[in-house]
């Protein structure tokens, strides 16, 4: 007999995360001291609370159209305090991996955009290197915030602080194959 | 006796569709959600064949799966049938390149979304080889 | 005489350039030998992760591989690039098929990682390995009167390794004053300064920055000492950015702990890249 799987959005996600080794979802008991620890939770469209909670009530289309998990900065204070040890930054990871595969966000949010071209930039040459980031998000900024940055960039730059030649490592054919192993795309094995 | 097959796929609108197809040309079909449960199924009970995405969970865990059972000396002749959306997901990486098979010993690509005619056409070929090198003694 | 293999990261290239030199310099005087990876790569950040995690594992992992061929315990200035250092270790050690399958991808640069190697982060290294004992016996020169805020921000400390203190450290207090500077108590010193989200969300990040410096302030620091170039570009870059946002007037100046070390020790400024930063520093260390 073939066992009956019922798809929920929250196993979806769950089926993203690796170290908490199952489903961390329904552990939740909502008691909001992720949302009382986190920084940026003002900003967010929900608080970290509040998307657990969507995603265990299978609000994919408000959970996917929201801002939450792509203003979470990665500083795993939630982390360190959920009394569940749930890794809730890694949930938000998960969340975003999901969207970038299913190339669904929330209009206007600049983190895809520059998550791609950051990751690019490691595929091709090894190494980060900023001013070829720029243009991932520079011009989605306003008039002021454009500003700001030119400026920031020229004192930089005036401090010997800024790269002029993209750097790249050394043995990057080896370095193209190893990747090539794990995503196997372009050329043949 | 209706060929047993498994589909390892996390996406369920994508699995949903498969399944109907493959259950209305007379498979037996059991579905995994995730690579955990995928690679349990496999080693609980034989198949023969199975239906897998590339892109799961960790990212590419499905590549993974694939190199586990090209060295199990059970598995390795299960024939498979990759399934994958990789070049929607993370085609952005490599732009204009191809996605190489060759995973598993007895394997095909086919990229989401698949057309009806061309999964059953893909099924067959893969079952029908597969036959016959069981028939042809080593 | 200790040894440690040194991974500084893209940013210790160009951007946090003085975090580098002052690092070089320090571990020098102390008698630290830190021999710099062969071929580094970049570790993927925290943005890697959104893309494909086997394959920020595997970058990170390429890194370790090379840092045990050197048999060394591997040391990092940045803290996005101890925290992947860290735990893609620790993930391959828990994980055999995770392990397996990445050094089959190593193989390809003629590399393995056994999970040998441990992982530091530059702070802890001085700070506990080095131990403020021996830090203090080489001062020559003590930042007395100095009000410094040390500033550990997030990845040092979070997700948490083992059982350790992660709600009130205090090694970078201590280190603080072995060489003689005074560390205020302020209640931020952990909160985060936003990372990554200068870009994605502008106005969350400068209003992460600016209740850090104002808190900083307020308990009255000369300074913030940081350990991290992500933390000390968004606190000293965006300074300017956050005064034309809030009409705050702030103008403190952001070190590199390393850099205060170099000065306690008697390295002349111009070699720990004293004089490159935005917020000139001069006006605090002129005192001394």
């Amino acid at each position: 007999m073939s066992e009956t799987y019922t798809f929920t959005f929250m196993k979806e996600v769950s089926s993203l995360l690796h170290a908490a080794d199952g489903n961390p979802f329904p552990m939740c008991v909502q008691c909001g001291t992720c949302s009382g620890s986190c920084p940026v939770a003002a900003y967010m469209d929900y608080t970290p609370r509040q998307i657990i909670a969507m995603v265990n009530a299978g609000l994919k289309d408000q959970v996917m159209e929201s801002n939450t998990f792509w203003y979470c900065a990665s500083c795993y204070q939630c982390t360190v305090r959920c009394p569940q040890d749930i890794s809730i930054t890694e949930l938000m990871y998960a969340l975003q991996r999901y969207s970038i595969w299913k190339n669904r966000y929330k209009e206007g949010m600049i983190g895809p955009a520059f998550s791609e071209a950051f990751a690019k930039t490691i595929v091709r040459t090894g190494r980060t290197f900023e001013p070829i980031l720029a243009p991932s998000y520079i011009f989605s900024f306003k008039m002021r915030e454009f500003f700001q940055e030119i400026q920031n960039a020229t004192e930089l730059m005036l401090k010997g602080r800024l790269p002029i030649l993209p750097p790249r490592i050394k043995r990057l054919d080896n370095f193209k194959r190893m990747i090539r192993r794990i995503l196997p795309m372009g050329g043949a094995e | 006796m209706a060929k047993r097959l498994l589909i390892i796929d996390d996406d369920p609108d994508y699995v949903a569709g498969i399944k109907a197809i493959l259950d209305k040309a007379g498979f037996e079909v059991e579905v995994a959600n995730d690579p955990k449960a995928g690679l349990r199924a496999l080693q609980t009970r034989p198949y023969d064949l199975l239906l897998l995405d590339i892109m799961m969970g960790r990212g590419a865990e499905g590549v993974m799966i694939a190199r586990k059972l090209r060295k199990d000396t059970k598995l390795r002749e299960m024939p498979v049938l990759i399934i994958t959306g990789m070049r929607e997901q993370i085609a952005f990486l490599f732009p204009g390149e191809p996605i190489h098979p060759g995973f598993v010993k007895l394997d095909e690509l086919v990229e989401k979304p698949v057309e009806p005619s061309l999964l059953l056409e893909k099924v067959n070929g893969l079952l029908q080889a597969a036959e016959e090198r069981k028939a042809v003694p080593q | 005489m200790k040894e440690f293999a040194y991974f500084p990261g893209c940013s210790l290239e160009k951007l946090a350039i003085s975090y580098h030199t002052s690092t070089l310099e320090t571990s020098k005087k102390l008698g630290v030998k830190l021999q710099e990876l062969e071929d580094w790569n970049c570790c993927g950040s925290t943005t890697y992760f959104h893309i494909d995690e086997l394959l920020a594992y595997t970058l990170t992992a390429r890194n370790l591989a090379i840092a045990e061929k050197t048999g060394l315990d591997v040391v990092a200035p940045c803290s996005a690039c101890f925290k992947n250092m860290f735990f893609t270790a620790a993930h391959m050690k828990e994980d055999p098929d995770l392990a397996e399958h990445i050094n089959f991808a190593l193989e390809e640069d003629g590399l393995n990682f056994s999970g040998n190697t441990k992982v530091r982060h530059l702070l802890e290294m001085f700070a506990q390995d080095v131990g403020p004992d021996e830090i203090r016996s080489k001062v020559t020169r003590p930042l007395e009167g100095v009000k410094v805020a040390p500033y550990y921000g997030c990845q040092i400390l979070r997700p948490r390794k083992d059982h350790e203190e992660v709600e009130n450290p205090r090694y970078f207090e201590d280190l603080l004053s072995a060489i003689g500077a005074t560390p205020i108590e302020y209640a931020l010193k952990m909160r985060c300064c936003g990372g990554s989200l200068i870009i994605s969300s502008r106005i969350a990040a400068l209003s992460m920055v600016r209740n850090l410096l104002q808190c900083a302030v307020d308990q009255g620091a000369d300074m913030i000492a940081t350990a991290c170039p992500m933390c000390q570009v968004n606190l000293e870059c965006y300074q300017q950015s956050v005064n034309q946002e809030f009409g705050t007037q702030f103008a403190v100046p952001i070190l590199y702990f390393t850099q205060l070390m170099g000065l306690a020790l008697g390295i002349p400024k111009k070699k720990l890249g004293i004089g490159k930063e935005l917020v000139s520093a001069s006006p605090v260390l002129a005192a001394l």
